[in-house]
């Protein structure tokens, strides 16, 4: 009879097997198993199923990290589309591009929207993110960890890296070689590197930021709270998005001529640059809105089986009333 | 307090004897059962018995221990104590009103 019981065990919740399946087993193992006991134990893995007692604590875990994993997905999309923007800046810095924005009002309402977009995605980063760093250098300080602050220390560091490279080209490198023209190979191979510097020093930022805050313990409540942000975070980059298309689209019908010249990023052709500027922005900004949605949806999910469990413990577990 | 006790359904008989049990000491499961059959006359089932267990340990009524065995002893807590002493002084209030009709009767 005793192995039938072991079995009907295994019918109890994961959770509650994860909490009592042992010391239930050992003391199934010191009696005499009867018919009244499997039916007994039968009807416990029912009540357990009905009126869980025992908050699964690995789906806790879960939940909490599926929200870290939409926090940290909206930070990378975000990563892409300041990255895709700051090519963008580089492109339209030039005159032709602002006399366009001045002469159209689609062109220049669109460049607008571009940085306002901007903008609200940075502080929306920022309010989202600051709290979750505030709170994983608390917790490495707290329980003596070095890994999340030195982790934290390489934006700052890439950062100033990748200032210090720029300005020593500036600086040293570009007048040695008598300040080439724009199509020059020694310009360009200086440029590609620039970029390559930037590139890496984003990936190297957003990559440590993640693993940081992957090792650093911060509770759910935060990146609960960090979710509002991070879809305003998406909304604004889907408005950049649609903004840097507006403007491409404007500037087409308004100086075509410039549309299809070469100002593009080291003056390849405008549209060409414009497109990869597009299209970096439209999956960034795509991702960035799956991760909210994905990270909503699992609140959402967290809240019902929250309510459902206050429901049950309120209507008395379950059971009928003493008289 | 008594309704700690009381408000457990099904479980509150089972919960009442649990908490009498570990008023006397901490026990594990088995011994648990021992003793509620030896004191109460009632011999709980396990399903019963770790289910009433669970709805203690949720409210803070009784408490695992730390233990290197399978079998894990527990304790009833302060506010196990409380809810414990509540329920029993309603009964006695209850067993010493009906033992009152009963002589007068």
């Amino acid at each position: 009879m005793s192995w039938l019981l072991k079995r009907i065990v295994r019918l109890y919740p994961r959770a509650w097997r994860e909490r009592y399946e042992e010391e239930f087993g050992a003391m199934l193992e010191e009696r005499p198993a009867s018919v009244s006991d499997v039916y007994d134990v039968a009807t416990g893995a029912l009540d357990a199923w009905l009126f869980p007692q025992v908050i699964h604590e690995r789906s806790v875990a879960l939940i909490g990290s599926r929200m870290r994993r939409s926090v940290l997905l909206v930070l990378w999309a975000w990563a892409g589309v300041m990255a895709a923007g700051v090519g963008f800046q580089k492109m339209t810095e030039y005159e032709d591009f602002v006399r366009a924005a001045h002469e159209s009002a689609p062109v220049g309402v669109a460049f607008d929207a571009i940085v306002v977009g901007a903008l609200i995605a940075l502080v929306a980063v920022l309010a989202g993110g600051a709290p979750i760093i505030f709170a994983a250098l608390r917790n490495a300080i707290g329980s003596g960890r070095k890994d999340v602050p030195l982790l934290l220390c390489v934006p700052p560091i890439t950062a100033g890296i990748f200032v210090g490279y720029v300005l020593v080209l500036v600086r040293v490198v570009d007048p040695i070689f008598g300040d080439p023209a724009v199509h020059d190979p020694v310009n360009v191979v200086l440029f590609v590197s620039i970029v390559v510097m930037f590139m890496l020093a984003v990936l190297a930022s957003t990559a440590s930021v993640s693993a940081a805050v992957g090792r650093s313990g911060v509770g759910e409540r935060l990146y609960r709270f960090a979710l509002y942000p991070a879809a305003l975070a998406a909304v604004a980059m889907v408005v950049v998005s649609a903004a840097t298309v507006i403007w491409g689209l404007a500037l087409w019908v308004q100086d075509p001529a410039l549309f299809a010249g070469d100002d593009g990023i080291l003056a390849p052709p405008t549209a060409a640059s414009w497109l990869v500027v597009v299209a970096v922005m439209g999956c960034s900004a795509c991702t960035a809105v799956a991760a909210a949605v994905s990270g909503f949806s699992r609140l959402q999910a967290t809240k019902t089986s929250r309510s459902k469990t206050r429901r049950t413990l309120r209507r008395g577990d379950g059971a009928r009333r003493s008289p | 307090m008594v309704k700690e006790v009381s408000g457990l359904g099904r479980f509150s008989d089972p919960a009442l004897f649990i908490l009498v049990s570990l008023a006397g000491g901490e026990k594990h499961g088995y011994a648990m059962m021992e003793d509620i059959g030896a004191t109460c006359g009632v011999r709980l089932g396990p399903g019963t018995l770790y289910g009433a267990l669970a709805r203690l340990e949720r409210r803070g009524l009784a408490e695992p221990l730390v233990s290197d065995e399978r079998r894990k002893p527990y304790r009833i807590t302060a506010a196990g104590a409380s809810a414990l002493e509540a329920k029993l002084r309603e009964i006695e209030g209850f067993a010493r009103a009906g033992l009152g009709r009963l002589a007068t009767a």
